[in-house]
């Protein structure tokens, strides 16, 4: 009962909240409680009977935790998992409360975190996590976290509270140096994609840093083949058909990740079947190369939020493609953010949008893309995009960053079916 | 007859290319091609990657971990850097590439990492990191782009403009232009947001081969867009448009 008055005046912060601010002020609860009882958190999270599972690293931790959740439900354990939040420490908290009992208990078997690396590496010295999950070491946020180093520091730090097992990314140098800092007696457990599928990505698959040489199926689980949003894996010696919310490589990676977590977590009750079988149950994501059907035609929303998903989306994306509109809002603070991509096999863009209409509009021109029209307003882009005639290749396709995508589907009256990408 | 080859070094494009400055390699090149030359960028890593000549030099910004392994890499070329500078091919430098080839970079008070040597002034600690835009009326006109530095600089002999908004080398000017070195805190592409640079240091390859540089359709459709984009900052920060 040691933390039942922290709880019980967290809910009254909750209900004041709600009650400014119908279906906001989450953070609220959480900063009274954490204020109080500083204790409240760490404690609850080392409390789950199953242990605590975090997934931190630059790109994909939502996509693979998503896709670790649903592998482990499917094998019958109950998960406690919240979305990764501007403030990590007070949204958790938030979150706990809405479940826990005055006992401090709550219900379910294993805890699944997303984490920041930022946040993180703050929080991580009073965690302690049965399994830490390392997705890659991207540049991204260049004004938040500066570099490379400074990133890999940070994972390092979490990787270094794991009790159980470490699984990492062997095709990521950053992450395969960090292996060697990892305690004995935790298991590491490797993932990584065969020569060939790195190889379909002649750009790389995006980290700072790739390792020299691929992972030995022997060593771990192993990517050997994508295709469009179908993948197979290598586990134990036996091939697995993935598939893929979206497509691209890179979400082939985070399902892999996602399973080399599940059989971190799972160990002997780990069924490689039943972890594929509801990884390629996941919807596709919204704005993700997902397909949506808005104002009777068929359109695909293609995210970017740094310049090597950038890259990523704009290697990936079908070489037929006739109708494109590229969108970059004020988000991309620096222009110049973008400009390491090389954007020039889009070959020709309808209309430029957005807020920085003129500069993806720049970029695209040097990169030998003849832009057709540059139209700031992006509700008016939209519009016209959409109402011209159907293309006779590929399907309507609008690449846009994250405040371009929130306004396109303010704009388009279109829900979501999840909250932004941090 | 073949047209004219363009050798454009873009240095040390591995380690300086934080903000995506090794663009100015490819923004070069195109607005050659545009105007009916041919044009090859080089990227020049090691001593081995060096060209037997070059026409035009960038060198880009890096981060400050990789600071002394920059430095470093840099040594070896010390050489050919100072053959193009006595020869007086243009030479573009952003950021850190600039800071580290001045006398040296004053990171905190109390530590510094020691420069080339090959254009005068140093790289001084500014009271707090400066990200926003960066205004600079120069002789070529005004530039605008981008800043994202720490530090300033002092004892630039002539500076590349006066600052108009924003913080530049952090006492009212901004860059430095030493024979054909031009050196700035403009990051990113600054030669497509602000081509009378980028033409400029193009006419002067182009002056050194006895060619003339002729801007084509194709290079004034571009321009419109960029001046669209500095107009669009221009506004914002309640400065007259173009
Ligand atoms: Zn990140």
């Amino acid at each position: 009962m040691r933390y039942a008055p922290a709880i019980l005046l967290g809910r009254v912060a909750r209900t004041l909240a709600r009650w400014r601010k119908p279906g906001g002020g989450s953070a609220v609860p959480g900063l009274v409680v954490n204020t109080i009882a500083p204790g409240f958190l760490p404690r609850t999270l080392n409390s789950f009977p199953g242990g605590l599972v975090i997934v931190t690293g630059s790109a994909g931790k939502s996509t693979t935790t998503k896709m670790l959740v649903a592998a482990l439900r499917a094998h019958g354990v109950s998960v406690f998992t919240n979305q990764s939040t501007a403030n990590i420490s007070q949204g958790l908290t938030s979150a706990l409360l809405e479940e826990v009992s005055l006992t401090g208990r709550i219900a379910g078997d294993i805890a699944v975190l997303e984490m920041d690396e930022g946040h993180g590496a703050l929080i991580s010295p009073t965690l302690t996590p049965r399994v830490v999950v390392l997705t890659n070491v991207m540049v991204d946020q260049i004004d938040r976290f500066h570099d490379s180093d400074m990133v890999a520091a940070m994972l390092a730090k979490i990787a270094a509270r794991a009790t159980g097992s470490v699984v990492l990314n062997a095709d990521d140098l950053y992450l395969s140096r960090l292996a060697e800092g990892i305690a004995p007696g935790v298991t590491i457990a490797r993932y990584g994609v065969t020569e060939d599928v790195l190889a379909q990505n002649p750009r790389g698959l995006g980290y700072t840093l790739t390792s020299p040489a691929r992972l030995d199926a022997a060593d771990g689980m192993v990517l050997t083949q994508v295709s469009g949003r179908d993948a197979t894996v290598l586990v134990d010696g036996r091939v697995h058909e993935v598939g893929l919310p979206a497509r691209g490589t890179h979400y082939a990676v985070d399902a892999l990740t996602a399973l080399a977590a599940a059989r971190s977590t799972l160990l002997d009750r780990f069924d490689a079947a039943v972890a594929v079988t509801a990884i390629s149950a996941i919807p596709p994501v919204f704005g993700r190369g997902e397909v949506v059907s808005v104002r009777g035609t068929t359109v695909e929303f293609v995210l970017v939020q740094n310049p090597a998903s950038m890259q990523l989306n704009v290697d990936s994306l079908d070489p037929t493609t006739e109708q494109i509109l590229v969108a970059v809002g004020s988000d991309v603070r620096d222009p110049s953010y973008l400009w390491p991509a090389d954007t020039s096999s889009l070959g020709r863009v309808l209309i430029a949008s957005g807020s920085k209409a003129q500069d993806i509009a720049l970029q695209l021109a040097y990169d030998g893309v003849v832009v057709e029209r540059i139209e700031p307003d992006l509700g008016r882009a939209l519009d016209d995009f959409l109402a011209l005639p159907e293309p006779s290749t590929g399907v309507k396709t609008i690449i846009f960053s994250a405040d371009s995508m929130r306004r396109t589907r303010a704009h388009l009256g279109l829900a979501t079916n999840e909250s932004d990408p941090s | 007859m073949t047209p004219a080859q363009l050798t454009i070094v873009s240095v040390l494009p591995r380690l300086l290319d934080t903000n995506g400055d090794a663009a100015n390699a490819r923004v070069l090149a195109q607005r050659a091609r545009w105007a009916g030359l041919e044009a090859t960028v080089v990227a020049v890593n090691t001593v081995a990657d060096l060209p037997e000549s070059a026409d035009l030099v960038v060198l880009g910004s890096g981060t400050d971990t990789d600071l002394v392994a920059a430095r470093d890499a840099l040594r070896p070329l010390q050489s050919a850097l100072r053959r193009w500078l006595d020869d007086d091919v243009p030479v573009l430098a952003v950021g850190t590439g600039w800071e580290l080839l001045s006398a040296g970079i004053d990171v905190t008070g109390d530590s510094s990492v020691e420069g080339l040597g090959l254009v005068s002034g140093r790289a001084r600690p500014l009271a707090a990191r400066i990200a926003d835009d960066l205004v600079v009326d120069a002789e070529a006109g005004r530039l605008l782009g981008f800043e994202n530095h720490a530090r300033g600089y002092a004892g630039s002999p002539v500076a590349l403009g006066t600052v108009r908004s924003g913080t530049g080398n952090g006492d009212g000017t901004e860059g430095t232009v030493e024979g054909s070195f031009i050196g700035t805190h403009l990051h990113g592409p600054v030669l497509a947001r602000n081509p009378q640079l980028a033409d400029r240091m193009l006419a002067t390859a182009c002056a050194a081969r006895g060619l003339t540089l002729v801007p084509s359709a194709m290079t004034a459709s571009v321009d419109d867009i960029a001046r669209a984009a500095r107009n669009v900052v221009a506004v914002r920060l309640s400065l007259t448009s173009e």
